[in-house]
């Protein structure tokens, strides 16, 4: 229906985790999401060229978005999840474009593909709109907005400490400390 | 509160522990954050929660519950079906919310719910009320049923049985559209305790000149208009009195009505 | 309800600054993920979770407020966040638990 004014819901919503590995050489970290935990962090093993090494075990889900109106379907499960920037790195794309728009009161988050970030795990702009329509039909625009940026504008991510929305450290029987980023 | 009354109050599925289910437990802990329920969860408890993992069955063993049960449908993929049998820890999954989960327990045995200050001591005992409040504006026929419609829905929410819900929103709906046909305005109020179903609808009106007479089947004050609409045949006090345990009317000419209609659960 | 009604009725502290505002439901969970797939905008959050990665998702659904329970530590750094963003961080001593009895007697509803 090329007039409809998407109205957009989640969907096919599957509640899982997300592994985050390291390999040390070369520097290469990978992301992947599996509906089992992974509960052998620090666990090395061998793919390929790399000794892998589990980083983090999140709990987490992957979605797609209906549009209420016209059912259209679009798939989002490219999408790892998102990130919100603690503001480390005064020169990245993220931390610049969060301090323009914090007098407008629009909040950024990072919407992440999966890693590394190659063609298959790109997020397509059209898609980041998507995303930033879903969240902002779900409130009050007058009072703030939400504007969903592309990973490729984080500067460096072995440098980048911004924190994920997701639940790191659920499956610790260690009180919540502070949160590292898996990088 | 036996296992089996926790199953049958939040509809749940039995994924481990059919023999277990008349184990009684003293508590209910309700959390995903698996180091708290290490560090406060107490004995001979059930965990609510969210994290469908091996962790959540580790942690409510190392604590001492009696069982786990997994909310929003949530299922474990990572073989802690086995040890959840191993350690005999009975884990149910349920569809409902943590919310709904939480409060449907709390409903049928509200004494889990008091905070430990109020379980210690000479304090009175609350029950865990629930009460709401609706307008009726008079002569509203658009939004006339809306409020039975809310108070129908709540109780759904609750779980209580249908057959006693549709006697509850029947006579909420014959006396919400006796203040739409009869008064200026009124207010529905929903009492809902452990043991009953209050249903206060009072009203500013005309009030009732005979109360003996309302009570009679096909009586009634309506005009030709609301019986164009298909309302006032005469059946509403008395269908309300068929449908209720109990049905208190007091009225004042010129000032308005009071009913009390109360539902044993 | 409004989350002024709602802090006076059950006598919640407020650790941020915010406007009042209609509360339309309430969503438990201490998982950001279900939080996120779950919550909708106008309910309230009950959680433990203290880390201040909980702002940014509340804003995200657009939650009315967040209440913190079973008398956790918030860490200055989270209530700045939720200062910075205008969303009601409220506090309160009793456990998950019992505290839906509470938000219960006050006709709460989840949506």
């Amino acid at each position: 229906m090329p007039d409809c004014q998407h109205q957009w819901e989640m969907t096919h919503i599957e509640f899982g985790f997300l592994i985050f590995e390291k390999c040390s050489q070369p520097y290469s970290l990978r992301t992947y999401f599996s509906e089992k935990s992974h509960p052998m962090l620090g666990e090395k093993y061998r793919d390929g060229k790399c000794d892998w090494t589990v980083m983090e075990n999140a709990q987490s889900f992957l979605f797609d978005l209906k549009c209420k109106k016209c059912n259209l379907l679009e798939d989002f499960r490219n999408v790892m999840g998102f990130m919100y920037c603690t503001g480390c790195l005064p020169d990245c794309e993220v931390e610049i474009l969060q301090r323009k728009y914090e007098s407008e009161k629009k909040w950024v988050v990072v919407a992440f593909g999966f890693l590394p970030k190659d063609r298959e795990h790109a997020i397509p702009a059209e898609k980041l709109k998507i995303l930033e329509d879903y969240f902002n039909q779900r409130r009050d625009t007058s009072r703030s907005t939400i504007a969903v940026l592309s990973y490729d504008l984080i500067e460096d991510f072995s440098r980048c400490k911004g924190d994920f929305i997701h639940d790191v450290g659920m499956l610790s029987l260690e009180p919540p400390g502070e949160k590292k980023t898996p990088f | 509160m036996k296992i089996k009354k926790i199953k049958d109050v939040l509809e749940a599925e039995v994924i481990v522990g059919e023999d277990k289910l008349d184990v009684e437990v003293k508590h209910i802990y309700a959390s995903d954050l698996m180091s708290d329920v290490l560090a406060f969860g107490k004995p001979n408890s059930i965990l609510l929660t969210g994290l469908a993992s091996q962790q959540a069955i580790i942690s409510a063993h190392m604590a001492e519950f009696d069982g786990v049960v997994l909310i929003r449908g949530k299922k474990t993929k990572d073989g802690s079906e086995k040890f959840a049998r191993d350690k005999q820890i009975v884990l149910l999954s349920t569809k409902l919310d943590m919310y709904d989960a939480c409060l449907r327990i709390g409903l049928a045995d509200s004494k889990l719910m008091m905070p430990e200050s109020q379980k210690e001591g000479d304090l009175p005992k609350d029950d865990i009320n629930l009460s709401h409040k609706f307008s009726i504006d008079g002569n509203d026929f658009a939004s006339a049923g809306l409020a039975s419609t809310e108070v129908k829905s709540i109780l759904k929410k609750i779980g209580l049985d249908p057959v006693l819900i549709r006697r509850v929103a029947i006579s909420t709906y014959e006396g919400e559209m006796n203040v739409v046909m009869h008064a200026t305005r009124g207010t529905v109020k929903l009492i809902v305790s452990p043991e009953f179903i209050q249903v206060i609808i009072e009203d500013v009106g005309k009030g009732i000149p005979d109360i003996k007479m309302a009570m009679q089947e096909g009586f009634t004050t309506a005009t030709e208009e609301m019986r164009a609409m298909g309302f006032g045949s005469g059946m509403g006090l008395p269908n309300i009195k068929k449908n209720s345990d109990e049905l208190d009317v007091s009225s004042e000419v010129g000032k308005g009505t009071c009913l009390k209609i109360k539902f044993y659960i | 309800m409004t989350t002024k009604e709602l802090i006076e009725n059950l006598s919640l502290k407020p650790l941020s600054k915010f406007d009042h505002r209609e509360i339309t439901g309430v969503f438990v969970s201490d998982m950001l993920s279900d939080v996120m797939a779950g919550a909708k905008s106008g309910d309230i959050w009950v959680t433990v979770q203290t880390h201040k990665s909980i702002i940014p998702a509340a804003n995200l659904v657009d939650v009315s407020a967040v209440v913190i329970t079973s008398k956790k530590q918030v860490p200055p750094d989270t209530s700045d966040l939720a200062s910075k963003h205008g969303i009601a961080l409220l506090w309160t001593e009793l456990p998950t638990f019992e505290f839906v009895g509470k938000l219960y007697a006050l006709g709460l509803m989840t949506t």
